[in-house]
């Protein structure tokens, strides 16, 4: 999941989502909130892995920045490989939805430590 | 079991005035509130489950479980849907109800408002009428609401949109960045501008501290109370007199009526620690402030042998013509920054398309936006030919939060009767009162209307040096949500209409619906002020005749 999120909001010269906290975020949102979820993020997530080896016969983790990209667009417009038993492009759309959530939103929600991307974007952590 | 003078069902913009008004006119007043009094921390600010953005939850009730609406879609599918949800077409259920977390602009409505049938004649499929009685029937009492909750603006001389005899009694909020980056485009395109109007303290008034610029306006409570709603300014005087019985926790099950099928009072569930009572409340006028769509269900509730389809639902009218608006969107990256920080955020905007463009009915008014959080503009703002997540994203989210510009609005929403509340046959609620079902769509001719507004606001972005402009143009869909209005109509026709000009149900003496669910249209404006001014104004009425 770390690969994954960071290279939905990768590292630059502020963190990428993991530094941010975002898994820590998605671990309690599909535990809460997307409980009934659970299942099929963590399907969707063995599917990444999956895909990966098919294609490059290697762990997701494991491989560039540049092919991490490649593997989540194809899986971003449907255009899989390995088997999925999961609709790719509802899934990717649901991580996609969730890692911004965790990310953008307030840091009290455990995506956004120290509101990194609050002071990135300027609107700044003001606390009133 | 007590005798009361009026009972009236519901806390929010209208009903805390109407409480307000009969209380200090010696009236013996019970106020139902189906949610709770909630205090600043209890709203909180949760960016992910508040009115603005309801992804997971929300902040000022129903609570999500036991409160279930049907939506049918405009292909004929019906599904139970919760509170947070889109299609549920929420307004906050607590003390205050939508005063407590709006944005509150604080707009008058325009003369031409009043007269949009004689003004445009009627769209085919479309029930646009004229208001019973025109603009300046109400003026007195936008001027009371205006002076009597606070508001804070400045007309522009130049407009005379909707003329005023009295000035604001606050100042306008200050320009910011984006302020003056908008006044050039339009002073480009030879538009006139005013500031927003706000129910803000810009200074401190009527003994509350003024707005400190935080941004958290709309979907949440005000840290210093300088919002002003109806649970900080009427309800607290309602209560002062010694005459008003405030109950919160107590949802409505159905009005009463006697043997003889006049209204006597109200039936009501009220959840304690010690589990649920259902109270019976008697009174001699009962007063429907819940609402436009929670008013409309406890009117069709409300059958018995003298009334099977509901009360004042003898011609099928009560849940009609359900209205909101449809909110065309654009954006603009500006050169510079247009983002200082300081709410609330909203503070130019133009009236110069609400009536009179061609071969369009109706039209709206264009502003700014409140402060939007990153998460917001996450969902809301980015523009579509962007990806959608990976370095591009991030670096459009660090370069261009602050720069920017947002232009939007309501547009004025031509109504249709299939637009509507029912109660559904099967769905009921965690008391076991039947739901509200909503079905239908606003009228083909508000989507032209839409459109023709969303390019309205390319052009202003572009006209204020934007390098590049996106917009996005609502569809054929059913508008409610929190600018619900239009299900119970005042008219002189009881075949075409709910109520009298006054808000009186036509088939009943002692009943009054007095909230949004009476605007025979809703206006290219933020429908609040009207419902107060409506509301002060009926009030008056009802203390005169109780």
């Amino acid at each position: 999941m770390r690969a994954v999120v960071d290279c939905l909001i990768p590292p630059d010269d502020y963190p990428g989502a993991y530094e941010a906290g975002v898994c820590d975020y998605l671990e309690r949102l599909y535990q809460t909130d997307l409980a009934s979820q659970l299942e099929f993020c963590a399907a969707g997530l063995d599917c990444v892995d999956t895909e990966s080896r098919f294609r490059f016969a290697t762990a997701f983790a494991d491989l560039t920045p540049d092919l991490q990209s490649s593997i989540l667009q194809a899986i971003e417009t449907g255009n899989v490989l390995a088997p999925w038993p999961i609709s790719p492009t509802q899934f990717f759309n649901l991580l996609v939805t969730t890692t911004a959530e965790g990310y953008y939103s307030d840091p009290q929600q455990g995506g956004n430590r120290g509101s990194i991307s609050w002071e990135m974007t300027g609107f700044e952590s003001r606390s009133i | 079991m007590e005798n009361y003078d009026a009972i009236i069902v519901g806390t929010g913009a209208a009903g805390g005035i109407v409480a307000c008004v009969l209380a200090e006119a010696g009236k013996q007043i019970l106020l139902l509130e189906r949610g709770a009094a909630l205090s600043f921390d209890d709203v909180g600010r949760d960016q992910l489950r508040n009115q603005r953005l309801s992804v997971y939850g929300h902040n000022a009730g129903p609570e999500l479980v036991g409160n279930p609406r049907v939506f049918v879609d405009p292909n004929g599918n019906s599904r139970t849907v919760k509170p947070h949800e889109p299609d549920y077409h929420n307004n906050a259920a607590c003390l205050g109800g939508g005063t407590r977390v709006y944005g509150a602009q604080a707009w008058r409505f325009s003369p031409d408002d009043f007269r949009m049938a004689t003004k445009y004649g009627i769209p085919e499929g479309s029930s646009l009428a004229d208001w019973p009685f025109p603009y300046e029937t109400l003026e007195p009492f936008y001027e009371r609401a205006e002076w009597e909750l606070g508001v804070a603006g400045a007309d522009n001389e130049n407009s005379q949109r909707s003329p005023r005899k009295r000035d604001y009694p606050l100042p306008p909020v200050p320009p910011g960045p984006q302020t003056i980056a908008l006044t050039d485009g339009a002073l480009r395109l030879g538009w006139q501008t005013s500031p927003v109007p706000l129910l803000i303290n810009t200074k401190p008034y009527q003994a509350r501290a003024a707005c400190i610029a935080c941004k958290y306006c709309v979907g949440f409570a005000c840290p210093t109370d300088a919002k002003s709603g109806s649970h900080n300014t009427v309800i607290p005087r309602a209560l002062a007199t010694g005459n008003c019985d405030l109950v919160t926790g107590a949802i409505a099950e159905r009005i009463e009526v006697d043997q003889r099928g006049n209204v006597s009072g109200v039936s009501y569930f009220v959840d304690s620690p010690q589990g649920t009572n259902r109270q019976t409340a008697r009174s001699k006028f009962v007063i429907v402030s819940a609402g436009a769509i929670e008013s409309a269900r406890l009117l069709l509730n409300s059958t018995s042998a003298h009334h099977p389809s509901g009360l004042g639902n003898e011609t099928d009218q009560v849940g009609r013509n359900l209205q909101g608006h449809l909110y065309p969107r654009a954006y603009g990256i500006s050169p510079t920054k247009v983002f200082n920080g300081v709410g609330p955020g909203v503070t130019i905007a133009t009236t110069e398309f609400n009536h009179d463009n061609a071969g369009i009915v109706g039209g709206g008014m264009l502003a700014d936006d409140f402060i939007k959080p990153p998460i917001d503009f996450w969902y809301d703002s980015l523009p579509p030919d962007l990806p959608r997540w990976g370095l591009a994203n991030k670096q459009f989210m660090r370069d261009n939060y602050t720069r920017v510009l947002h232009v939007r609005g309501p547009v004025q929403d031509i109504p249709n009767p299939e637009g509507r509340v029912t109660v559904d046959p099967g769905v009921r609620d965690k008391w076991g009162i039947p739901v509200a079902r909503l079905s239908g769509t606003t009228h083909p001719a508000t989507v032209i209307a839409a459109e023709f507004m969303r390019a309205r606001g390319e052009d202003w972005l572009q006209a204020s040096g934007c390098e590049k402009v996106w917009s996005s143009q609502p569809g054929l869909v059913l508008s409610g949500k929190q600018h619900q209005a239009g299900t119970c109509r005042m008219g002189i026709d009881p075949r075409a209409s709910v109520t009298d000009e006054w808000g009186r149900v036509h088939s009943h003496d002692n009943l009054f619906v007095v909230d949004g669910s009476l605007h025979v249209t809703n206006g290219g404006f933020n429908p609040v002020l009207t419902i107060m001014a409506l509301a002060f104004r009926s009030a008056e009425y009802i203390a005169r005749t109780l």
